[in-house]
């Protein structure tokens, strides 16, 4: 068990350590992120819909968008250096290789998110002060979500021949429950409502992420060997 | 972690065997537009027009028979690719592209009558209800489903890619399901008109069963015809690489 | 005397022309690559 999680880890730190010398997708997204910012900032109209109105909406289309550049490009990476390959062809169980991947998958798409809260703070001019870790907490429970049904899906699209426009295509559907969950939790908190109007939505996010990491962890052998 | 089933429990596909398929896919399917075309003479001419909803009120004899034949063809696609990852056996692979492809066209039906009908009824083309929703996750999961179909050209690994999205697409609808309902809830809308009557009148009732009927036989009749034609691409890839 | 039902039957008429579009459509892309087996 301690062997799989260092292999997990290991698995992980090579992924990360491959993008982060090319940076690209947490470029692309960054810059993703700021547009969308700028572009909701100049489209309303402030007097009729306020920032806190439009912030969650706004903050989770980045997230979703940036999500998916970060998952397509972690695939390209790992398919350009073919680090999984080469893992498979040693007795790796899967469960663990899975986690490697996923773990891998979360950070860049974390570091994503994380860049691109400060930006909506202070664009929106949000005061967090009492919900900071409420939208963090909500960022992960429906990251963790997604992310995991995107590194299964990123898994088989990788060696395709249109692989940045089929993974969104078979991901989308998968985006939309998380995505609605954490836009209401999100809109909730910013509105200073109490937990109890937020907790049907963070249990359909938990049980969302129970779920589908579990799935998840089950098929990824079915995909990565013959 | 199953080795594929080996070749001599499957027979190898045949092109006469295929054409044997395919003719009785066509029969089948043929009998039911035919049947198609009474259920349109039957709805239209023999059925009593609802009093407040006027004759738009008829879409439901095409629209709810063509929502049951789609989640018919996604619950098999769903069904049959648990098995697949259990079995290992093409015919199931086969049977699952067949199903998935038919079900995208009634979902297609769906899609385009529910509107249609939404706007009379409701004023709107298209209200974020349960029904609507799902309709479109259908579509969006089929389409997904048949893309990554033809983006892998290895058949072995088409079938294992397919079951998995498969699977993952059928634990989804439980989740869409969660989420539209409890955003009605917080959200109460409107019910302008509710779409069919509390308790249908005798006729209306056995035009929407006879419809329901032929929309199954057409479901079983194109899956037929398609699984077909997959059989008969199939039997022609064997004969090249032999 | 009940009102009378609204006037609507375009709508019927168009749903109606669209399914049979789609499902004789199909089933006609069917056959033709039946044909060339």
């Amino acid at each position: 068990m301690r062997d799989a999680i260092r292999l997990a880890l290991v698995v992980a730190a090579k992924d990360a350590r491959a993008e982060l010398r090319s940076k690209t997708a947490l470029l692309s997204a960054t810059v993703f992120g700021a547009l969308v910012l700028v572009i909701f900032n100049f489209a309303r109209d402030p007097t009729a819909l306020s920032a806190t109105d439009l912030a969650p909406s706004a903050l989770w289309v980045t997230f979703a968008f940036a999500a998916m550049i970060a998952m397509n490009r972690a695939f390209t990476v790992e398919r350009e250096h073919g680090a999984l390959d080469g893992l498979l062809l040693a007795p790796v169980p899967r469960g663990a290789l899975f986690a490697g991947k996923l773990l891998a998958n979360l950070a860049f798409v974390g570091i994503v998110e994380a860049v691109a809260l400060p930006l909506f703070i202070l664009f929106f001019n949000l005061d967090l002060s009492r919900v900071f870790w409420g939208i963090v907490g909500t960022a992960i429970l429906a990251t963790v979500g997604f992310v995991a049904v995107g590194t299964v899906f990123g898994a088989m699209t990788v060696r395709t021949r249109f692989a940045e426009l089929l993974l969104p295509v078979l991901l989308l559907p998968f985006m939309v429950p998380p995505l609605v969950g954490a836009v209401q939790v999100t809109s909730r908190l910013l509105a200073d409502r109490p937990l109890s109007e937020m907790l049907g939505w963070l249990r359909i996010l938990a049980a969302y992420d129970v779920v589908f990491v579990t799935v998840a962890a089950l098929v990824f052998s079915s995909v990565v060997d013959e | 972690m199953t080795a594929p089933a080996p070749a001599s429990v499957v027979s190898p596909p045949t092109l006469d065997r295929a054409r044997v398929v395919m003719r009785r896919g066509t029969i089948i399917s043929s009998i039911a537009l035919v049947g198609l075309v009474v259920v349109y003479v039957l709805a239209l001419g023999f059925t009593p027009i609802e009093a407040h909803q006027g004759l738009a009120q008829k879409i439901f004899y095409v629209h709810v028979p063509a929502a049951w034949s789609a989640l018919l063809g996604f619950s098999l696609v769903g069904i049959v690719s648990v098995l697949y990852l259990w079995l290992h056996d093409p015919r199931l692979d086969r049977f699952a592209a067949s199903s998935a492809e038919v079900g995208l066209v009634f979902a297609a039906v769906m899609l385009t009558t529910g509107p249609i009908w939404a706007k009379p009824i409701w004023g709107t083309w298209w209200t974020w209800d349960a029904r609507l929703t799902l309709t479109l996750f259908l579509f969006f999961l089929f389409v997904g489903y048949l893309s990554l179909r033809a983006a892998v050209h290895d058949r072995h690994e088409r079938a294992r890619f397919s079951a998995v999205v498969g699977i993952m697409g059928m634990i989804l609808v439980p989740f869409v399901h969660l989420s539209v309902y409890l955003f009605r809830t917080l959200h109460p809308q409107p019910i302008v008109l509710k779409p069919s009557a509390p308790s249908l009148p005798w006729e209306m009732l056995r035009t929407l069963l006879i419809s329901t009927l032929v929309f199954t036989v057409l479901y079983v009749g194109l899956v037929t015809l398609r699984y077909g034609i997959a059989l008969a691409a199939d039997a022609m890839e064997a004969r090249d690489a032999a | 005397m009940p009102p009378e039902p609204p006037i609507n039957g375009g709508y019927m008429i168009a749903a109606y022309i669209v399914a049979a579009v789609i499902l004789l459509g199909y089933f006609g892309s069917l056959v033709l690559k039946t044909g060339k087996r």
